[in-house]
């Protein structure tokens, strides 16, 4: 344990792949209502109906989760300082390999970025969702410009999603130990998080 | 290909609604009940079971009262908002006559359609169904006219080769609406006033959200998915990853990998 420290709780963990399971349910039904190509996909839900109603299921597991997830962190998230101001400077270090890390808290600008960038379009998908869960419940102006918002953000979360995997795994080796056991490596955290580590106890 | 269309001339309409019960019989759409609104216009809307139908509008000319009356159907857009939106490939399809038909079996009863029409067009069934007029592809096909058109008494509905009757409506000296308007109609009004008096779109388009979500976010989204794969692949190789020293020791913000 001499080498580990605490990250995450089980509630954390926990959420956190309901809501990730949730996000590939919905990536896969939702893209057989985005474009003719993606059309055959509805074939792994047994059927488009299936596969929409999977959708709609799958949303409200992702709205709720994320809303947990969101407030679980929103301490360490919301609130952003000159550090971090340097690290949107730097790009986060990952233009160069000569660049000293900034240190950061618990979590890096970018994740805390990501973090908000997430629930404001949960919400916003949330929302014209609604809208569009009987296309013909309203006011047809308002669907139509949810339809293209709900496009418009879809695209921009799975975006969103491959870089967040991206840099969570094989971008920052030693990252995923902390989602996956809930800990991770001293010597990642005083890479990665060296106010955090401090605050929670870490030595030198 | 050479489309077929409808020509309705409105200026001959008696509204008999000989068109409304014609595309029921050959249809085989059911009645319903509806309640008196103070108008001779009945049903008050299309519906998915009443493919066609007379509107009633009331005006006044010269201080009398006078009745517009028009035959509202789908207009088989040659640029179809419902044909761009439905996700489902086949359900709604385009002839080899150029209407816009529908295959019941591949709806998957998304109601998609209901809002990319222009002209507020498709209904659902009781089966969740699109239903819409297909301009009796069947019989079409088969070189029979449209129903409503065979059944029509007064010459309003004409049905053929589109560019023959808009030669003929051009005869006539009145400005044909839909002739240019979403890459050509496939139904084509000949209108006494302005189409607003008819309650159809001067100009009518594709939905702005529609044409956005479909033309812009579309492809853009595609190319943004792949662009962000291939933005971190090329990261990996060639910055490469933040790699942990296991054995080392931190020298005050090092610069190792």
């Amino acid at each position: 344990m001499g080498n580990y420290v605490k990250r995450f709780s089980a509630f954390d963990r926990v959420v956190h792949w309901v809501l990730a399971i949730a996000f590939f349910v919905l990536v896969m039904s939702g893209l057989g209502l985005f474009a003719h190509t993606f059309f055959s996909y509805f074939d792994f839900f047994g059927g488009p109906e299936q596969g929409i109603l999977a959708h709609k299921i799958a949303g409200i597991v992702f709205l709720i989760t994320s809303i947990l997830l969101f407030f679980a962190h929103a301490k360490d998230t919301c609130r952003f300082d000159s550090d971090d101001g340097r690290w949107f400077k730097g790009f986060g270090g990952y233009l160069s390999k000569d660049q000293p890390e900034i240190p950061q808290g618990k979590f890096n600008a970018g994740q805390k970025l990501f973090a908000l960038f997430s629930i404001i379009a949960t919400v916003i998908l949330g929302l014209t969702g609604y809208v569009i869960w009987d296309p013909t419940s309203m006011e047809r102006g308002l669907t139509q410009f949810s339809l293209m918002l709900h496009g418009l953000f879809f695209i921009l979360f799975v975006m969103g999603a491959v870089v967040h995997i991206y840099l969570a795994t094989i971008g920052n080796p030693g990252t995923i130990d902390g989602m996956l056991w809930g800990q991770v490596k001293k010597i990642w955290a005083k890479k990665h998080a060296s106010k955090w580590y401090q605050e929670v106890g870490g030595k030198d | 290909m050479k489309h077929k269309a409808f020509m309705i001339d409105t200026s001959r309409c008696i509204a008999c609604r000989s068109c409304q019960v014609a595309c029921k019989q050959w249809n085989k759409l059911p009645a319903e009940a509806t309640v008196n609104s103070g108008s001779y216009e009945n049903p008050p809307k299309l519906t998915a079971y009443l493919h066609n139908k007379i509107e009633f509008i009331e005006t006044e000319e010269n201080g009398e009262f006078k009745w517009l009356f028009l035959n509202k159907r789908c207009m088989h857009c040659s640029e179809a908002g419902c044909m761009k939106v439905c996700p489902s490939v086949g359900a709604l399809y385009r002839t080899e006559d150029g209407l816009v038909a529908y295959n019941k079996d591949k709806c998957i009863g998304c109601n998609y359609c209901v809002n990319g029409c222009p002209f507020d067009v498709p209904r659902y069934d009781a089966q969740n169904k699109i239903a819409k007029c297909h301009g009796c592809f069947d019989r079409v096909e088969n070189g029979l006219q449209p129903a409503c058109v065979k059944a029509c008494p007064t010459g309003t509905l004409l049905f053929g080769d589109r560019d023959q009757l808009i030669a003929t409506a051009k005869t006539s000296g009145k400005p044909i609406y839909g002739e240019t308007a979403l890459s050509g109609l496939g139904a084509m009004y000949l209108l006494d006033n302005k189409p607003q008096d008819y309650n159809l779109a001067a100009n009518p388009t594709i939905p702005t959200s529609i044409f956005l979500w479909k033309d812009v976010i579309k492809p853009l989204g595609i190319l943004g998915f792949w662009g962000a794969v291939g933005v971190a692949m090329l990261h990996y190789v060639t910055v490469g990853p933040k790699q942990l020293e296991e054995n080392g020791t931190e020298k005050g913000g090092g610069n190792h990998g």
